[in-house]
């Protein structure tokens, strides 16, 4: 008899702690717990990220996990072309299978708009976001994720300061020939805008310019930076958020904002009409603006989305940097015609 | 009168075909559906993907009616003709250093006395150990032009301002794959060297030809066709291979066919133009492979006679140890020097900095094994993947080399030329094929790990039709005549005697499909869904990212797994398990 009660007892005391262990249930609002809740009957979400690293994305997944049990997210990182390209291959064989979708080329989000591909949904978090990212799509079909500028970096090791690129057009100078590291539009949709700024700002002549310097092209732009870190090439262009990271992890990597401004296109995240996990990606698209995971964020080197939360120190926040005025509507209108140039420019 | 014997003949007639129905279906065994069952399975894994790789090829975007645009798409940026122009370039170069690589070690092993013959043995155990795109990630750590390790040595010697080497280039490329694919030249040489008996050198030596004269003139010659013959398999698996042009390809510029391909199948999805577009590539290889065809048809080349032969190894004298270093130098190129960064970068926080302890870390095994669950689940698809495939692959092949060996149905020669088809066939196209044919409706595996099973098996059932047809020749047909005597049925015959009688047979050819299964880049990374990704196309997703430390623990991982695999082959099945079949 008094095993059975120490067992009861102990049982409560599991079923307790079970529902207080990783986020207080109470701390959670009522849409969340009911998202939650349907969320957990789903049990996992497929997530499409062009945004962040490999790296990155698994820590944004574990740390929702931790904060929802029960709850997993499976990450399936490329760069942002080829994220869109699975996605529409999913679509056209009838196959949902993303969840979330977090590219970078917002020229998808519109195209996946007028198509009735995306579902309507304003996360609740949506209203803690700093202004600036607010109502990306007036219409609530995707929203902004990600908010990180493209610069220039040079390895310091092979570069001295007062010798380094100071603008874009610095990048392409012959004396770097072999020396420069970018990525490649038909990969990466941070690239693609990149490519679209430079064209508007330098026309075409500036593509014929890059390739007289010889660049090594990744396919990411997740690629520059880690090529410059192992000093296989000198000076480059980047994500503020890997180059931030590699800076304050005392890498020999330098930031430089280029005069002419850097190229800061929003990055958004949408889901997907006929996702097969719609609850559990309506809960982690809110978590994505929440205060915990822009602290990830921050931990990672970008800029935080929620208000609540400053920018990494040693770095200048975004409002201190001068941006290059691009549209999103010149981004969406140039990049499919900029990717054929490109290829065409450098033979593949 | 007439008329009721001309009934009572109907009816004797209806009789009889009614009583040769009934025998037949007294006679009539399960096994027979089956065999039908089989025979529909075969054309539907390989037939199929063909016909309508073809059809898709003439199909307008979206599936209705019949269009020449897509050939006309295909061919009409001077970028795609490049593509077509540098596969082609990269085939013929390829297959001319493999031969430059592997001839002289073929006829060291083979004809010489040159000593340590076994680490041309290891070279070539080791090159089939890894796969074609850790050949290049560990070429890519070894020779990128600054920060490669070759470069950065020779820039600390001589001081110079840049490295000597770069991998992005067109020869950068042809070097890798050369070196990845010379044991083929290799295997093939040897064998035909071993045929050519020492008298016919020494009728040259008689007729006043030096050793050198003689295996000019007399040796070389008489391997023309087995060389020539390993120049189109070599050629044929370079212009067929996409992670090695889509790593050091795309940063060096260089169109290939099958990176083209891949472009195809970004976005906007262009899978009619691809199919189109992949139309010259299967045409050279049906062309190429009819050659070789002929080649080794002609009757010039006898070697092999019914009276022997003495084969001695010529002395060299010191030109032996000459040999020596030549095939250490390729030893180290092809697997020492490029497994060995691989390892070191796996275990080191920056592959850039000097080993050190400091530099030491697991933390990338760790991460994959335990942490990431996307590569966890990469693993274990790989694994699961293959083992599946490996079975239905063999368990395939098995009952069709059953089937056409013991002359069960007619046009057994078609049933055995379905299944070595797959084997000349670039893995890409393969790909393409059931793409087009299975991944959308009405069928639509598409993102389902039927589909890579189905891929996989396909493409290595060639591998598993060789063994099991090799190993069904062996057995003698009395033992299941027995069987059949003591009532038993077909299955039964197969069951207790032929699959006992070939277990090693058969898991050394369920081996020889799991191990590369368990590496395929090609045709994977155009079928991989979501919840179907495989090792090598998580290698090939995370190289883009410059962190070559996890993609080389993940390299690591296949090669631990590679080596465990074959050493298995070695122990269960013989020392020559891996040259069966082939």
């Amino acid at each position: 008899m008094a095993r059975l009660v120490l067992h009861a007892v102990i049982a409560g005391l599991i079923g307790v702690l079970a529902q207080l262990a990783p986020v207080a249930a109470d701390e959670m609002t009522a849409q969340e717990k009911q998202l939650y809740e349907a969320a957990k009957k789903e049990g996992n979400l497929t997530w499409y990220v062009a945004q962040y690293s490999t790296k990155q994305s698994e820590d944004h997944g574990q740390t929702f996990t931790k904060r929802y049990p029960g709850v997993t997210v499976d990450v399936i990182r490329t760069t942002g072309q080829v994220a869109y390209a699975r996605l529409t291959q999913d679509l056209r064989a009838g196959v949902p299978q993303c969840d979330l979708f977090t590219g970078t080329d917002i020229g998808h989000y519109v195209t996946l708009k007028k198509d009735k591909q995306l579902l309507k949904y304003v996360p609740e978090n949506h209203a803690k976001l700093r202004k600036p990212y607010q109502n990306l799509d007036s219409d609530g079909y995707y929203f902004t994720t990600s908010a990180n500028p493209t610069v220039i970096i040079y390895n310091t090791n092979l570069v001295k300061p007062e010798e380094a690129p100071k603008n874009w057009t610095d990048l392409v100078n012959p004396k770097w020939t072999d020396k420069v590291a970018v990525a490649h539009p038909g990969f990466s949709g941070s690239m693609g805008s990149w490519t679209v700024l430079m064209v508007k700002l330098y026309g075409w002549e500036f593509l014929d310019k890059l390739k007289k310097v010889n660049p090594l092209i990744g396919r990411s732009l997740l690629d520059p930076p880690t090529i410059l870190n192992a000093g296989e090439r000198a000076v480059g262009i980047s994500s503020m958020t890997t180059a931030t990271r590699l800076y304050l992890g005392k890498n020999p990597i330098a930031i430089v904002y280029p005069t002419d401004g850097v190229k800061l296109t929003l990055s958004a995240s949408g889901i997907p009409a006929n996702a097969p996990h719609p609850n559990a990606a309506k809960l982690f698209a809110n978590y994505l603006l929440s205060v915990e995971n822009s602290e990830t964020l921050v931990k990672w080197g970008g800029q935080p989305l929620n208000a609540a939360v400053s920018p990494p120190k040693g770095v200048p926040s975004i409002d201190e940097i001068k941006v290059a005025p691009l549209s999103e509507e010149e981004v969406v209108s140039q990049v499919p015609e900029t990717i054929e140039r490109w290829r065409d420019t450098f033979g593949n | 009168m007439a008329t009721s014997s001309e009934t009572a003949m109907g009816q004797g007639t209806v009789r009889r075909g009614l009583s040769t129905a009934l025998l037949r279906v007294r006679f009539f065994e399960p096994a027979s559906i089956l065999w039908v069952l089989l025979i529909l399975f075969l054309l539907f894994l390989v037939a199929s993907p063909f016909a309508h790789l073809l059809v898709v090829s003439f199909e307008k975007t979206g599936g209705d009616g019949f269009t020449l645009a897509n050939y006309v798409t295909a061919y009409s940026r001077s970028r795609y003709l490049d593509g077509l122009r540098n596969s082609l370039m990269l085939g013929l170069a390829t297959a001319v250093v493999c031969v430059a690589f592997a001839l002289p070690m073929a006829w060291a092993v083979s004809r010489t006395n040159m000593p340590a013959k076994w680490l041309v043995w290891g070279t070539v155990l080791g090159a089939f150990i890894l796969p074609p795109y850790l050949t290049a990630i560990g070429w890519i750590l070894l020779a990128g032009p600054n920060a490669g390790w070759l470069n950065r040595m020779w820039m600390a010697i001589t001081g110079a301002e840049s490295g000597l080497f770069d991998i992005y280039t067109f020869t950068g490329i042809v070097l890798v794959i050369a070196l990845n694919a010379f044991p083929y030249v290799f295997l093939f040489t040897k064998s035909a060297l071993d045929l050519v008996s020492t008298e016919m050198e020494e009728a040259a030596n008689i007729l006043g030809a030096n050793a050198w004269q003689a295996t000019w003139k007399v040796t070389l010659p008489l391997i023309w066709p087995a060389i020539l013959g390993s120049i189109i398999i070599v050629f044929l698996e370079a212009i067929a291979l996409f992670g090695v042009p889509a790593l050091l390809g795309i940063p060096a510029r260089i169109n290939f066919v099958t990176t083209q391909l891949w472009e195809f199948f970004g976005f906007p999805l262009r899978m009619e133009v691809a199919a189109a577009y992949s139309m010259p590539l299967l045409l050279i290889t049906l062309l190429l492979i009819y050659a070789q065809r002929l080649l080794l048809s002609r009757k010039g080349y006898v070697s092999q006679t019914g009276k022997g032969g003495e084969r001695r190894p010529i002395d060299i004298g010191p030109w032996r140890f000459v040999l020596l270093g030549y095939c250490t130098l390729i030893g180290v190129l092809a697997v020492a020097a490029p497994a060995y960064v691989i390892v070191q970068a796996s275990f080191s926080k920056a592959w850039g900095r000097a080993m050190s302890w400091d530099n030491f870390t697991v933390i990338h095994y760790w991460q994959i094994l335990f942490e990431q669950s996307m590569t966890q689940q990469a693993i274990m698809n790989s694994f699961m993947f293959a083992a599946a495939a490996a079975f239905l692959a063999i368990g395939l092949a098995l009952a069709i080399a059953y089937l056409v060996t013991r002359r069960l149905v007619p046009w057994g020669n078609v049933l055995a030329f379905l299944c070595m088809a797959p084997f000349v066939i670039p893995g890409i196209i393969l790909a393409i094929g059931f793409y087009a044919a299975y991944a959308t409706p009405p069928v639509a595996l598409y993102g389902t790990a039927t589909l890579m099973i189905l891929a996989f098996a396909a493409r290595f059932l060639p591998i598993a039709y060789a063994t099991s047809a090799a190993g069904m020749r062996s057995i003698n047909p009395e033992m299941e005549e027995a069987v059949r005597i003591l009532g038993g049925g077909r299955l039964t015959a197969i069951r207790a005697v032929v699959a006992p009688l070939l277990k090693k047979t058969l898991l050394g050819g369920w081996l020889l499909v799991f191990i590369p299964a368990t590496r395929e880049l090609s045709a994977a990374i155009f079928l991989v869904g979501p919840q179907t990704r495989v090792m090598s196309v998580l290698i090939y997703d995370m190289s883009e990212e410059g962190n070559f430390e996890l993609v080389s623990a993940l390299g690591g991982i296949i090669l631990i797994a590679t080596s465990f695999f074959v050493w298995l082959g070695f122990k269960l099945v013989g020392r020559d398990f891996m040259l069966r079949g082939r």
